[in-house]
């Protein structure tokens, strides 16, 4: 019995060595960017003067702190996706930043200093509307949050309610606003849409109307509190009708009824643009403090005016003293400005001008977040953090000197491709001398020679430079990587990761340095697009460019575009894609290649028709030959129908087989093929008596996913079905009961891992389904489809996963000698490299002598996880979305991108580095036990001489 | 780490024995209507706990910790003293985390009833009615950071030294050099004890040592055979014999 046991733990330490990161290899080849998403919300800290953080509120449910002169992440709070942790609003006062979460259902306060919690109260149901700082007296106590259909008053320090109160007809009247005047009272401002406006003051004690102030104001071109109006002043609602071109005022905390003064814009001089709504912009400084008089009208896409409500509250003026306001001038031209106004006169303050270029690949700037202050000489400074559509951010400072970046579209990565670098010139003039036919030995040894001189040269170039970068001071050796010097490296590990954004940006992104070389902004896509990339031609065929297509498809029309671009440049092509008026349903990639090397891509679309993209006349005569072997399948999971068609040599196509799975029972949340570009090294396995179990590799297999309609704990269901794309045969269906999704599943050479929740046991388990043909292959040269008559033999085996996964998928390497692992994104950010092995469904509950001699390891119910095992150590990827892997020129050596919020990019090696030297292979040892063995030899060859011709004396 | 975790579950095991069996059957998620729960939402509960990581202050930690319930189904902030509340969840069982990218923490899990009452017990996925009482509200203590990284495996005199091969290779050799100069092989008395000593080692005198017989036929020199055979211990002697 302890044989095994100890065979057991030889087993482990070998996991354990193959897997673990060491610790001197932390941001070698491994690197992490943080993003935190679209901007809803951004404040800078005024709590001090020499505070340089800034807080961000995002549309990812992300509160995040940053420090605002790096562009750094300082820390970041990550809530929950979906409606439930959506940030309705967030308001910065002193040291802590209150925010409303979730619709209304929640009121955080966060210590900005520490980046914790400190309280977080639940608030009553009802949809948030506004919330605002209540103070008396300069200093701010309350909070108060309008809902639809109540408004309540919270205490600042710990969050308790001091009151509630029910807003009457809520049903009719919209309430839009809450406004205190730092007074007693707190202002509720609330519209009949095209009716009139209703005022309710609650007293701030014990949130009673006080009787006095509850109106009606007739306003019957009013439609909405927030779009129209502003307060103003001390307590003046001002609204703008773009209707009749005029200007409203109303002192809200009026003693006796008030009524709105209308003044129009053409008492004023002022023009609006034809077309245009005029918007009002205001700005309230303190919250403790009623908002300053003075205002922005814009009037047009290029024109503001700054105005100012004199004392009496009725008149309107231009100037008065005291406070710096801003706007910027946006033309759509390749530059921006922007300017600072003086409320003194109105006037440009000369020097304050910044002008900064835009990113012609970029979108338009369409938010400026201004942060002023007083340098040591009382003149004004500001920065200036532009958001732009592309979800960019851009810190700029006085001279127009952009001081950060961030691509927050980075935080929504769709999809994404790695595509091999292209080879230099000298490497292309190498590969050139086997590429071309022998001519004669003296030519070729010639050939040979000229490129040994070659490389030589190069070496020596290289010599150079490191020489003359090892003189020059340590900060000016930073090499910058620009597309210019970019080459494939000696083992193809350096490549180009082109990634698609859900905002319609592509970046390339170098993978050693995880700097972005590109990026383009595709105006113009929906927001609910579905993206597909398809690189058509990789860097192979010099001097055809590498080529990429990118599948833009609406989901609601079902209609799509096509993008195609060079992945290593960023460039668009000039190939014009062919034009798509019919909603698409699927794409297919041929391996046939036209003239140019281009991959062919098919489009279906809802009418069954198909349209070849490159559609040159050599194409379609090779879809003509081809046209009797091209299959495809559709999924239509609203109809619970899996159909497989065949291509005619019309380009019409012909179904030719359906497999309904009915709907009210379950229904299809995944399908997956096989990677096309996956390598199964052996055909089989050698069992422990020297047979060979030979695998089901059939290139066409299909994994549906089915879940059960049923959501009851014990009804539920999902289901596993094998199914040959081709023929549509159903090589085997798994019902796993009492379980249900979301289900995680990877498809590779002749497996299946699924994951789900079991709801009975209230866990996660893992399932495996491994196919294999048995210990005779049917036809051992080729694989067909249509010529299989017996059907495959499967294993399967469940095991308990201690932790909910979110991704899942599995090495891939070039020649798939390497063993497999799966890389397993779990829900705390870490990305664990679990061995296949674990996953075997052969593993023996009873060891025997021929498990033993297969290396299995014998079942154990509950899987392990290891912090050793997770690749990305402390770098955790928030929200893993998918993880994305590619070969690399080392057979050992596999590409691992985990994306989601975060983007984390390293290399794994599943079962060592037993084709390269490893890093920490020690030259000083080697070389000095050489020389100390050269030398022995010499000395005792002369100790040996002395014996012999002392013993020729003797 | 084996051992330990031998040592848990036989602790484990004795806990189950002494622990009250309570009846709490098998809790139904869903909407079930209470009038006196803990909170105006009607049928949400809220999850408290508080997290603790000796020698550590709670600022080098908690901004980067998170609480997650049953995967990232409900997830709570830490406060800035540790403490942790938890909103809005419905009666169930769940299994509740600290994550830290710092910090290691067990897992509860914890059961609230439709009429709010809480109950924290150890998780056990493979005996999941299994339960061991843990305290609620919850106090997680933190093990230490986590071990992420293993250790290079460094090279050192000792270690070379004390490797197996090479003690095998070395104490022959060892013995090969020093024992002729230890002992003194000119010495009649000692060549006669030593060759009694053979002669024991031998069963059969009378019979003629194949070494022997084997380097008289093949060789004329003498050196080479002795080389030749240098390998076998039993070549040893006859080189002395010789002498």
């Amino acid at each position: 019995m302890s044989k095994p046991t100890s065979l057991f733990v030889i087993f482990f330490s070998l996991f354990i060595m193959s897997e673990a990161v060491f610790e001197d290899q932390v941001g070698k080849f491994d690197w992490r960017q943080q993003y935190v998403g679209k901007t809803l919300f951004a404040h800078f800290d005024s709590h001090s003067q020499s505070s340089n953080k800034l807080f961000l509120a995002t549309d990812k449910n992300i509160f995040a702190s940053f420090n605002s002169r790096t562009g750094d992440l300082l820390w970041r709070h990550v809530d929950k996706v979906g409606p439930e942790g959506t940030i309705d609003i967030l308001v910065l006062h002193g040291q802590d930043a209150l925010m409303v979460v979730g619709g209304g259902r929640l009121l955080r306060s966060w210590d900005t200093n520490m980046g914790g919690l400190n309280w977080e109260a639940v608030l009553d149901t009802g949809s948030f509307q506004a919330a605002c700082f209540v103070a008396i007296q300069d200093t701010v106590k309350h909070v108060a949050v309008l809902k639809k259909a109540a408004i309540s008053l919270h205490y600042l320090t710990n969050g308790h309610q001091k009151w509630v109160e029910n807003l009457p007809d809520s049903d009719t009247v919209q309430y839009q606003a809450v406004y205190s005047g730092g007074e007693v009272e707190v202002y509720v401002l609330g519209v009949v849409p095209n009716s009139h406006l209703t005022i309710i003051a609650y007293s701030l004690e014990d949130g009673e109307i006080i009787k006095q102030v509850t109106w009606s104001v007739e306003a019957p071109w009013l439609s909405s509190v927030e779009s129209s109006c502003v307060v103003i002043g001390q307590g003046v609602l001002m609204c703008v009708d773009p209707a009749t071109l005029a200007l409203y005022t109303l002192p809200i905390q009026a003693e006796e009824a008030p009524q709105f003064n209308q003044i129009l814009l053409q008492s004023l001089d002022l023009e609006v643009s034809l077309g245009f709504q005029p918007v009002l912009v205001s700005s309230q400084p303190h919250p403790a403090r009623s908002p300053i008089s003075e205002f922005f009208l814009q009037l047009g896409p290029d024109h503001h005016v700054l105005l100012q409500l004199n004392a009496d509250g009725y008149t309107i003026a231009y100037v008065t003293p005291f406070f710096f306001f801003f706007t910027s001038f946006l033309f759509p031209l390749q530059a921006c400005d922007i300017n600072l106004f003086s409320a003194d006169s109105g006037r440009r303050l000369l020097d304050t001008t910044v002008i900064f270029p835009l990113d012609l690949n970029g979108g338009k700037p369409f938010k400026l977040y201004v942060h002023a202050f007083l340098k040591k000489d009382d003149s004004v400074d500001y920065r200036v953090l532009v958001q732009t559509q592309d979800h960019a951010l851009t810190f700029i400072q006085q001279p127009g000197r952009v001081v950060w970046t961030r691509e927050e579209a980075l935080a929504d990565v769709v999809t994404m491709e790695m595509v091999d670098l292209p080879l230099t010139g000298t490497q292309a003039e190498l590969e050139g001398e086997f590429g071309k036919k022998a001519d004669g030995l003296f030519p070729m040894v010639l050939k040979r020679l000229s490129s040994q001189v070659i490389l030589l040269q190069a070496w020596l170039a290289h010599l150079w430079k490191l020489f003359y970068e090892a003189r020059k001071p340590h900060g000016q050796v930073k090499n910058e990587v620009t597309i210019e010097t970019l080459s494939r490296d000696e083992f193809n590990l350096q490549k180009m990761m082109v990634m698609v954004t859900a905002s319609g940006k592509l970046f390339g992104i170098d993978s050693k340095s995880g700097s972005i070389l590109w990026k383009h902004y595709l105006e113009n896509v929906q927001p609910n697009a579905v993206f597909k990339l398809i690189v058509q031609r990789t860097t192979a065929h010099f001097p055809h460019p590498p080529q990429c297509t990118l599948l833009i498809k609406d989901k609601d029309t079902g209609l799509a575009s096509l993008h195609v671009f060079n992945p290593i440049f960023g460039r668009k092509s000039h190939i014009a894609p062919p034009a798509l008026p019919r909603p698409i349903l699927q794409s297919l990639l041929l391996p046939v290649i036209d003239q140019d090397y281009a991959k062919v891509l098919l489009l279906v679309d809802d009418q069954y028709k198909v349209t070849a993209f490159p559609s040159t006349k050599n194409v379609l005569q090779q879809l003509q030959e081809m046209a009797s072997s091209i299959f495809f399948y559709l999924i239509r999971s609203d109809q619970g129908n899996l159909s497989g068609f065949r291509l005619r040599k019309d380009l019409s196509t012909e179904r030719i087989w359906e497999v309904v799975l009915p709907t009210e029972v379950q229904k299809i949340v995944a399908v997956n093929g096989k990677r096309p570009n996956e390598h199964v090294h052996s055909q089989g396995r050698v069992m422990g008596d020297r047979s060979v179990l030979y695998k089901y590799l059939n290139p066409n297999l299909l994994a549906v996913v089915t879940e059960s309609t049923d959501a009851h704990p014990e009804r539920a269901f999902v289901g596993v079905f094998l199914v040959d794309g081709v023929t549509g045969r159903i090589i085997h269906e798994a019902v796993q009961r009492k379980a249900r999704g979301p289900v995680h599943f990877v498809h590779s050479e002749n497996w299946v891992v699924y994951e789900y929740w079991n709801t009975k046991s209230r866990r996660n388990e893992f399932s495996v389904l491994e196919l294999f043909e048995g210990t005779e292959l049917y036809n051992s040269t080729v694989f067909s489809s249509l010529d299989r008559p017996h059907l495959p033999q499967v294993l399967q085996q469940t095991y308990i996963f201690p932790s909910p996964i979110t991704t899942m998928e599995a090495t891939l390497t070039e020649k798939g000698i390497t063993s497999r692992h799966l890389l397993v994104g779990l829900p705390s950010g870490a990305i664990l490299s679990l061995p296949k092995m674990f996953l075997d469904p052969r593993r023996p509950e009873v060891v025997t002598e021929h498990s033993r001699e297969e290396n299995l390891i014998p079942y154990a119910p509950e899987m392990p996880i290891r912090t050793e095992w997770f690749i990305n150590y402390n770098q955790t990827v928030a929200r893993v979305k998918g993880i994305y892997t590619a070969p690399s020129g080392l057979e050992s050596t596999c590409l691992v991108v985990a994306y989601g919020l975060d983007i984390y990019q390293t290399r794994v090696y599943p079962s060592k580095q037993f084709d390269v030297l490893k890093d920490d292979y020690d030259y000083v040892l080697i070389s000095s036990v050489l020389f100390a063995l050269f030398f022995a030899t010499m000395i005792s060859k002369r100790l040996a001489q002395v014996k012999l011709l002392n013993r020729a004396w003797r | 780490m084996l051992l330990h975790g031998r040592l848990s579950e036989l602790c484990i095991f004795l806990q189950a024995m002494f622990v009250f069996a309570c009846c709490f059957s098998d809790i139904e998620s869903g909407p079930i209507a209470t009038s006196g729960s803990v909170q105006p939402n009607g049928d949400r509960f809220k999850l408290e706990g508080r997290a603790i990581v000796p020698g550590v202050k709670t600022q080098d930690w908690i901004s980067s910790a998170r609480v997650t319930v049953e995967g990232e189904e409900y997830i709570g902030f830490m406060r800035t003293d540790g403490s942790f509340v938890v909103n809005d969840v419905p009666s169930g069982s769940y299994v509740v985390e600290v994550i830290s990218p710092g910090y290691k923490f067990e897992a509860v899990r914890v059961d609230i009833t439709s009429k709010g009452k809480m109950r924290a017990r150890l998780v056990n996925f493979i005996k999941t009615s299994e339960v061991i009482r843990q305290p609620y509200p919850l106090q997680l203590r933190s093990s230490g950071p986590h071990t992420y990284f293993m250790k290079r495996e460094t090279w050192g005199w000792t270690d070379f030294l004390m490797n197996p091969m090479v003690l095998m290779m070395v104490l022959p050799l060892l013995i090969i050099v020093l024992l002729p100069k230890v002992v003194n092989t000119n010495d009649p008395e000692m060549r006669k004890e030593m060759e009694q000593s053979m002669n024991m080692l031998n069963p059969n005198p009378e019979l003629p040592d194949v070494s022997e017989f084997m380097t008289k036929l093949f060789s004329g020199s003498k050196s080479s055979s002795n080389k030749a055979v240098g390998g076998s211990k039993a070549s040893g002697r006859p080189a002395v014999k010789r002498r």
